[in-house]
């Protein structure tokens, strides 16, 4: 379970802990409806391809995902030991959804499924990512994606 | 920058959209999530609603989970650092052929691969740190912190895939338990983070506290 009360002290402290922006009443961002949108995974589980290197701790970075890769040959260089894995070791899409995506599109629910998602390491501190994060925005915009999954572990 | 829609799930962490291979759960976590992009009085986080029948497990899954592989009673004594790489071989020739049967079951795929090196050249070198806790880097791209790291996982990604060569319902605790408690590999990353929190380098140090065991595995320290 992800409720705070049940994790351990020190991870609880490090997320409560966590300099995060304040909302307040802002509303989202307007859209299309979600049959017409073009949607993107954003995983934060360390997830590349077996050819890409490895995550580095601390640094802002991201590897991409093509929608058409063989996603049976990724992996996950994540620091944490503090997450379950063995989900992911029997079903990629416990963390990075990309068959209930395809599906949802062949169902027409949804309009596009994008050329590329991506992919971050969570352990690293959030304002190391906001540079890459920025960019990566941009490029997602470029593509036409109107609609990203930000899947945490 | 406007505040993004959230959902909050019940599932473990590591397992955002519900358990593995329950395809019409996870769809529904998912298209759930995606269906919050149509509203925009944020900033907002609402529940997944689940249903009793999706905790239902079936009768193949409540077996629960036992390793193929019985394996020696792991001792606690690591200083005699010769017999202990033999040891762990002996391990990882038992678990082989579970390992193949896993990948071969679950269309190729396979977890380890952080490293180029296969799990008998893993033990070596882990255990040369051991020997050695001032031994250089063994990966040649990357700093002896990182790299205890990433050869650690890929022995470890080697236990777990070979553990699940037979598909039921296991919990990550479970195989944690196993890996830490009764294996002769998790008994060596016990002692490598030990070696960790007591070297000279705050580097280790700090990978020591948090790389190689788990918070709620500390028991088996």
């Amino acid at each position: 379970m992800v409720y705070l009360s049940d994790m351990p002290e020190t991870q609880r402290d490090m997320i409560v802990n966590q300099d995060l922006p304040n909302y307040q009443n802002t509303p989202c961002v307007e859209g299309p409806p979600l049959s017409k949108r073009k949607i993107s995974i954003i995983t934060t589980a360390g997830l590349h391809r077996r050819e890409d290197k490895v995550f580095t701790p601390g640094i802002g970075e991201y590897r991409i995902i093509p929608n058409d890769a063989n996603m049976n040959d990724l992996i996950m260089s994540h620091v944490s030991t503090n997450f379950d894995r063995t989900g992911f070791q029997q079903d990629l899409n416990v963390m990075f959804p990309i068959d209930r995506l395809n599906e949802l599109k062949a169902d027409g629910k949804i309009g596009e499924v994008a050329g590329y998602h991506y992919a971050f390491m969570g352990a690293t501190p959030p304002m190391a990512h906001e540079a890459v994060a920025k960019d990566l925005a941009q490029l997602l915009k470029a593509d036409g994606v109107d609609g990203a999954v930000l899947a945490g572990v | 920058m406007r505040p993004p829609r959230a959902l909050f799930v019940p599932f473990e962490l590591g397992r955002p959209f519900g358990p593995p291979n329950k395809p019409d759960l996870q769809q529904r976590v998912l298209f759930d999530v995606l269906k919050l992009l149509e509203r925009n009085d944020g900033p907002l986080i609402e529940d997944f609603v689940s249903s009793p029948a999706d905790h239902n497990v079936s009768e193949e899954e409540n077996e629960g989970w036992t390793c193929p592989v019985n394996l020696a009673k792991p001792r606690n004594d690591l200083t005699d650092i010769q017999n202990l790489a033999l040891d762990l071989k002996q391990e990882i020739v038992l678990l082989h052929p579970w390992y193949q049967e896993s990948i071969a079951s679950s269309g190729g795929r396979r977890l380890d691969g952080l490293t180029s090196h296969s799990p008998e050249e893993i033990v070596d070198i882990l255990v040369s740190f051991v020997e050695d806790p001032q031994i250089e880097s063994f990966l040649s791209d990357q700093p002896i912190s990182r790299a205890l790291k990433l050869t650690a996982d890929d022995l470890k990604h080697f236990y777990f895939q070979s553990a699940m060569a037979r598909p039921t319902n296991i919990s990550d605790g479970q195989l944690e338990n196993w890996f830490y408690g009764e294996t002769l590999a998790g008994k060596l990353l016990i002692k490598i983070r030990a070696i960790c929190l007591d070297h000279e380098s705050k580097t280790l140090q700090l990978i020591g506290r948090t790389n190689f065991v788990p918070n709620a595995m500390l028991k088996h320290v």
